[in-house]
């Protein structure tokens, strides 16, 4: 269980995030959409303890993994920078053809282009158990193939460890599929809560309706 | 004196390389993992030791020289040792040097170039430990750079190795000791073949690391 009370994020002057109060129960799967720069990634690292919140509290579980926007390719090959997790070499190989780089096992992290990249954080990820899973923007480079193998992992892998998971996207389709509950944020703060599908066909608000109206398109 | 080398000129070289080598690593033993951890790791005062570091990456040759001679003179703390103008103080003077030199470049490097490595390290739960060492894994090249930094400042020094050296014939005399009293002694010419003979090593070294570094490049 996530539970967060008057939670504020500031740079300087500018306040990125500020959350009176949020709970996400255990189990829950979480999309966070919103613009650039409306505080989702904020949120996550708070929740993954990469940063502190300027005020406020934040309660999350203590096994907690976090997958980041930018995919990093380590070196060696794809099962290697699985292994760095300590994984043993079937579960390694198990998650590569989970996320479909089965073939690509040997070759080259640093080789692969963003979308597979993407998959394979998530592999390295996804190696490890844990209670709560933050991923911030999970299919932002993988095309309608990849996204939908990244979904079902995701899935997978809830179902079988029952943790929480809180994943930041631009895609509506990660949200409608994969997500129990939406959370629209427009300038840190929240503008609509609930089941996707009830927010995608009645907006809470005139900006979610903007947002959401371009997801419809 | 070159052409064949004679017995004086290639135990000065032997003298140069036991001392540069053993400095850098030394040196590198202790700076590599500090640097890694300071470039990975937010915590208070971390402004402060940075300048700190910086500061003494600055610090006078001489200075660290009259430090250590003061630190192994015969009524200095360390005066029971006797190993003043032996290579092992000089060694001690080198990694004083060239410590901060190697902590300040490599958590400048961690700092900036790695911050994609520790933010996917710490998002898979690694420890502090852990995500420096594969900062440093993942950052080799530019750290052999630091290495070579090192071990280029180790072999062209000249302040500090002379005051706790003492630059004795046959013992301490290392390559840019020994250039600088054949040029205060006015014989140019073997000061020159000597100073050659330096940028020779530097080459060689360099050359070497290279090489290491392309072989390892796609590892």
């Amino acid at each position: 269980m996530v539970e967060i009370r008057n939670l504020k994020k500031r740079y300087g002057e500018r306040t990125v995030l500020d959350l009176p109060q949020l709970t996400i129960a255990q189990g829950e799967t979480v999309a966070l959409a919103g613009a650039n720069g409306s505080g989702k990634t904020t949120l996550l690292r708070i929740l993954a303890g990469l940063i502190k919140a300027t005020a406020g509290t934040v309660e999350t579980p203590e096994q907690k993994l976090y997958m980041p926007q930018q995919a990093y390719a380590f070196r060696g090959d794809l099962r290697r920078n699985i292994q760095l997790t300590r994984a043993d070499r079937a579960e390694a190989d198990r998650l590569l053809q989970q996320l479909g780089l089965d073939h690509l096992s040997e070759k080259k992290a640093t080789s692969l282009s963003g979308g597979e990249l993407q998959r394979l954080s998530l592999c390295r990820v996804l190696s490890q158990d844990c209670a709560l899973l933050l991923l911030d923007e999970p299919t932002s480079a993988c095309d309608a193939a990849g996204a939908a193998l990244v979904v079902k992992a995701i899935e997978a892998y809830r179902a079988a460890c029952g943790c929480t998971v809180v994943m930041s996207t631009h895609s509506p389709a990660l949200a409608l599929h994969a997500a129990d509950r939406l959370i629209v944020l427009n300038g840190g703060n929240v503008e609509a809560d609930g089941a996707p599908e009830a927010i995608l066909a009645n907006p809470e608000t005139q900006w979610a309706k903007s947002f959401t109206a371009g997801w419809k398109l | 004196m070159l052409f064949p080398p004679d017995k004086e000129l290639l135990q000065i070289i032997g003298v140069t390389l036991r001392m540069s080598f053993f400095s850098t690593v030394i040196s590198c033993l202790i700076g590599l993992p500090l640097g890694a951890l300071i470039g990975s790791k937010s915590f208070r005062g971390k402004a402060f030791l940075k300048k700190l570091i910086h500061t003494l990456m600055g610090l006078p040759p001489v200075v660290a020289g009259l430090i250590v001679y003061m630190l192994f003179t015969h009524y200095g703390p360390f005066g029971r040792l006797q190993m003043l103008f032996t290579v092992r103080v000089m060694v001690v003077a080198q990694v004083l040097l060239i410590t901060p030199v190697v902590i300040g470049l490599s958590s400048s490097f961690i700092e900036s170039a790695s911050k994609p490595v520790i933010e996917t390290a710490r998002g898979l739960g690694f420890s502090g430990v852990r995500t420096a060492a594969l900062c440093i894994r993942e950052g080799r090249s530019s750290l052999f750079s630091v290495v070579l930094n090192a071990f280029g400042r180790s072999i062209a020094e000249v302040g500090a190795v002379s005051i706790v050296g003492g630059n004795i014939q046959w013992k301490t005399r290392v390559m840019t000791t020994a250039i600088m009293l054949e040029t205060n002694k006015g014989k140019f010419s073997f000061a020159l073949a000597l100073g050659i003979i330096l940028l020779l090593i530097a080459f060689a070294v360099n050359a070497l690391a290279s090489f290491i570094v392309k072989e390892h490049a796609d590892g």
